[in-house]
């Protein structure tokens, strides 16, 4: 009866909404450019699109790190540790051995092996010593930090090998207005990546494996996934991702610096969250994750348009994080609280 | 929960405080060995400084562990009991010594431990009334709080306090420090209120099996709230106490001690899942950890080798402990292992919580 109509509302709502939240961030990001435009016009300009651009290509390749991760059930918090000692590493080969100096592919491939190997680590202590992920990637990014400032390098280092110094100001944009804002050639790496994440999450076995983790991993067994392989897969994808967006990142600023990275998980996280994930597994997509990034991308930039101290940026993405949550975290009170357990166990059978 | 398990879980307790004691045997003869002035008193004394803040810190994620939560807000919220009460000493002028010093000093400690004991109940709303996961929750206030903190001032340090005020974190009685002292009483009394009251049973309870909890009438939303006020409390304590020792409060100090506090919860065989958590063992737990790293740092060791050897720790304590609990390191050596839990009750022990 009243379950019924309920049911038919927020169905209608649920699809404006978009599965995992895209409608709401889309609305979001619109009414923030409105805003923001009205406060500072020079908002609207190619050169916020080119930040905002600058900013994300390298988060979105943190993101989908992430957000496998996320739909797996678990959480991971040492990606940024991967990506800095990655990106850090292949600078200080370069410079010291001339390995893969001359090629910024040649970077980007021994990247993704420290990355491999980085995420096997992980994948060592959740799938194979069954350690809670949250505990596990603490000590995994104590670990990975660690070694890079004890034995790899502490030095600030500004020179790159060739390769990838001209990697480094290879543009694939330039907006001559008032100062030069430029938009990196790693923009369209960075977008085949997501196309990839994205056909491989809804497309192929492995893809639908990592939801059903997530889902239930019990019944992912019975139903003959191999779950311990998957999992080792995860964060074997998770570690790769993460050293690519590391040497992006390290590639992009011009200037290596081990200190970097590891503590801003948290925008990360939040972009993934925002983005309609769920930190219990099992939900998410590739769109809503990268809508998730370019908005608080959006706010930051925002936020430094308007003028406001850098401080302030930390709170914002910590508010919109607990807001984004809260938002979804309600509607799922709301369906809870329409019924009893047992109710909902009726409603779920049927 | 399934018999054997429940099993598992009451043999536990004591044969993780057994390792738990043999590793801090080891640490202290190894270390003892390699450094002539480890085992003097001097080295202890200044070991017992840094203990304080560190055991205070881990009994908070200790808290919150125990209802199976987690409270990744602990060093934000110490910087908050910190930060405010050295504003109020900076705003009154109250750096000078004078008759009223020790009365405004203890005033401003507990509105310094209320504001950050506040923060504690937003994560108890924000987990009770918005069903929002502890780690996101705490994840969120943590970073909100911080850039707040950042902002009111302006990252920079804050200086000037009276020397009673000082006298927390630096001072001895009989050679033992006063922090120290501060911690044996906030551990006395968690320990008190989590075996012995009956809220610290119904804590207990929730963590173990909240549906249970919840059809034997309990209040679960009031429980938890509880909780993290109770872990905001100590890490405001540990934050006083932070501010004392570095006679400065900054949002920058101590970021590393979330990290810290779950190694030693972990050492301490606390239960991540919740139902079970030992306040000896924290105690025990916090004084090994501080005991490794104040001889790697005699024997030539940096931060960073010290951030490695917690990781390793970490991992290999709570992988020792999954271990035994499937039977791998006790009896079943010859035996071929189960490739799959047994009984459906036993996918508890999954991971991705």
């Amino acid at each position: 009866m009243t379950t019924v109509t309920s049911a038919a509302r927020r169905f209608r709502i649920s699809r404006l909404r978009g599965s995992n939240n895209e409608g709401v961030l889309v609305v979001a990001i619109a009414v923030l450019a409105i805003v923001v435009g009205l406060f500072s016009p020079s908002f609207w300009s190619v050169a916020t699109l080119l930040n905002v651009g600058t900013n994300s290509l390298e988060n979105v390749v943190f993101a989908m790190a992430v957000l496998i991760v996320i739909i797996s059930g678990g959480i991971d918090v040492s990606f940024m540790a991967i990506g800095i000692f990655a990106g850090y590493s292949v600078i200080v080969l370069g410079n010291s051995t001339g390995i893969a100096a001359d090629s910024a592919w040649l970077g980007f491939v021994i990247a993704i092996a420290i990355g491999l190997a980085l995420g096997l680590l992980n994948a060592f202590a959740i799938a194979g010593l069954r350690l809670p992920t949250l505990i596990a990637t603490l000590g995994t990014q104590g670990i990975i930090r660690g070694v890079m400032l004890a034995f790899i390098g502490r030095k600030v280092l500004p020179t790159y090998p060739p390769g990838l110094e001209s990697l480094s100001t290879t543009y694939l944009f330039t907006d001559h207005a008032a100062i030069d804002t430029r938009l990196n050639v790693m923009i369209i790496p960075s977008i085949m990546i997501c196309v990839a994440v994205s056909l491989m999450l809804r497309y192929t076995l492995v893809g639908r494996g990592i939801f059903a983790i997530g889902g239930d991993a019990e019944s992912t067994r019975r139903a003959g996934f191999p779950v311990t392989g998957l999992r080792v897969l995860i964060y074997l994808m998770a570690g790769a991702l993460a050293a690519v967006a590391g040497l992006m990142h390290v590639t992009q600023v011009r200037l290596a610096n081990p200190y970097e990275l590891v503590g801003g998980e948290l925008d990360v996280i939040a972009a993934v969250v925002l983005g309609g994930a769920s930190i219990f597994g099992g939900k998410g997509s590739v769109s809503g994750t990268v809508l998730g990034v370019v908005l608080i991308a959006l706010i930051k930039n925002s936020l430094i348009l308007l003028g406001v101290p850098g401080a302030w940026q930390r709170a914002a993405v910590g508010a919109l994080l607990l807001i984004g949550v809260s938002a979804q975290a309600i509607s799922a009170v709301g369906r809870r609280r329409r019924g009893t357990i047992v109710q909902e166990e009726e409603e779920a059978a049927a | 929960m399934s018999d054997a398990s429940t099993l598992i879980q009451r043999l536990m307790p004591e044969r993780s405080l057994l390792r738990l004691a043999a590793f801090a045997i080891v640490v202290m003869i190894v270390f003892s060995v390699m450094s002539k002035p480890f085992l003097s008193v001097i080295n202890f004394q200044s070991m017992g400084f840094q203990v304080a803040e560190v055991g205070l810190l881990s009994l908070a994620v200790m808290l919150s562990m125990l209802t199976g939560g987690i409270d990744l807000s602990i060093v934000s919220i110490a910087s908050v009991s910190a930060i405010v009460t050295s504003q109020l000493f900076a705003a009154t002028g109250a750096s000078q010594s004078s008759a009223v010093t020790p009365v405004l000093t203890a005033l401003f400690i507990v509105v310094g431990m209320l504001a950050g004991t506040a923060i504690g109940l937003v994560n108890g709303l924000l987990i009770t009334r918005l069903h929002i996961t502890p780690i996101l929750a705490t994840l969120g206030t943590m970073q909100l709080i911080n850039g707040l903190m950042v902002a009111w001032t302006n990252g920079q340090a804050i200086y000037g306090m009276p020397d009673i005020f000082l006298a927390i974190g630096t001072g001895t009685v009989f050679l033992v420090p006063v922090a120290i002292i501060v911690l044996m009483a906030a551990a006395l009394l968690t320990a008190v209120f989590i075996n012995r009251t009956a809220t610290g049973l119904r804590l207990k309870l929730v963590g173990a099996n909240p549906t249970a909890a919840r059809y034997s009438g309990l209040d679960n939303d009031r429980v938890l709230t509880l909780t993290y006020l109770g872990s905001a409390l100590l890490a405001s304590l540990a934050g006083i106490i932070i501010a004392s020792r570095a006679a400065s409060a900054s949002a920058d100090y101590g970021t590393s001690y979330v990290l810290v506090a779950i190694v030693v919860c972990m050492l301490a065989g606390v239960n991540p899942n919740g139902g079970y958590a030992t306040v000896t063992g924290v105690i025990v737990a916090a004084f090994t950890l501080q005991m490794v790293a104040s001889g790697l740092n005699q024997i030539g060791w940096n931060a960073f080798h010290y951030q490695i050897v917690q990781g390793v720790l970490l991992i290999a304590v709570i992988g020792l402990n999954t271990l035994s609990d499937q039977g791998v390191l006790s009896g079943r050596l010859g035996r071929p292992r189960l490739r799959r839990p047994p009984a459906p009750g036993a996918a508890t022990s999954e991971p991705g919580s």
